[in-house]
């Protein structure tokens, strides 16, 4: 796994107050929404990530981000959208596994 | 008129070209004439063009998607509300901010800015970026900015929505 991916100052202070404030307003809001803020919060940290990572990174993280910018588009269709949301799960993981040298069946 | 109402749309993605403060104040002045509950002007209006504030102002408001060039906020004087003695749960001060938002985002769009309302910010935060006293609680931030040529994130409804589909005649049919 590569080293050490630190945000800069602005980008984790935009993250931290993103998230506190994101935590007050969930609770005058749909409970869907605290899954739109989730992804927002995911977006713009893969933004973040994407100018401190290696190449092979980026371009994982550049989908993510369009992945997130589609299902944000379309969270009218609660199918939809939680069937998109597990697809991102497993994008996720799967990118995890190969990360840590995991891929293959078990041995 | 008509065409002016049909063809706003929320502007979701902005580019940093400046907002002129003429613009800015006709904006205003059409939130100033929107109708309001008894003719009481319970409305205040903080509107922000340094980028610095905006950027502070974005920050505290997960509902802002866009990074606008000016914003508005529309606050309601509580102690407006208690001097012409409106009960709290009056419907009618919602009311107001609806009609004073939906002109200035009507203005803007007639001047050929685009705008964005935002209520998912914390209030707490934002009276502390804006220095906004006790009485004022604000209700809704108008991002305001020239539409970026490609835009937008657009909310796309379930079911397509007319007039008809939302109305019935004379008595309700269900
Ligand atoms: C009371 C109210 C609050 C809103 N809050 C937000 C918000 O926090 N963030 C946002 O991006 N849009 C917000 N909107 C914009 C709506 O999502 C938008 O008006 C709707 O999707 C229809 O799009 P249109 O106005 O372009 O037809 C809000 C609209 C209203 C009327």
């Amino acid at each position: 796994m590569a080293g050490s991916m630190a945000l800069n100052e602005e980008e984790a202070y935009e993250l931290l107050t993103f998230l506190v404030t994101s935590a007050r307003i969930q609770q005058d809001e749909p409970a869907s929404y605290g899954s739109l803020r989730l992804l927002t919060a995911a977006e713009r940290l893969s933004g973040f990530m994407m100018e401190h990572s290696s190449s092979g990174n980026r371009g994982f993280l550049a989908g993510i981000q369009e992945d997130i910018e589609q299902m944000t588009d379309s969270m009218a269709d609660v199918e939809r959208f939680v069937t998109s949301l597990d697809e991102l799960c497993r994008v996720v993981a799967q990118h995890l596994v190969e990360q840590n040298g995991l891929s293959g069946g078990a041995s | 008129m008509l065409e002016l109402i049909r063809t706003r749309r929320v502007i979701r993605s902005m580019t940093d070209k400046p907002v002129k403060r003429a613009h800015l104040e006709k904006v205003l002045e059409a939130g100033r004439w929107a109708p309001c509950g008894g003719n009481h002007r319970l409305l205040r209006f903080v509107a922000i063009q340094n980028p610095v504030t905006l950027r502070l102002m974005r920050k505290v408001s997960p509902g802002m998607s866009q990074r606008p060039a000016a914003a508005i906020v529309l606050c309601i004087d509580w102690d407006q509300v208690k001097v012409h003695k409106i009960p709290a749960h009056d419907r009618a001060i919602s009311i107001d901010v609806g009609t004073a938002m939906e002109n200035m985002m009507l203005a803007a769009h007639s001047i050929k800015l685009g705008s964005g309302p935002v209520t998912s910010f914390s209030k707490e935060a934002l009276r502390v970026v804006l220095n906004i006293p006790q009485n004022l609680s604000p209700e809704v931030i108008i991002c305001i900015g020239h539409a970026a040529p490609k835009d937008q994130m657009i909310m796309i409804p379930k079911k397509k929505v007319t007039w008809q589909s939302l109305t019935d005649w004379e008595r309700y049919a269900g």
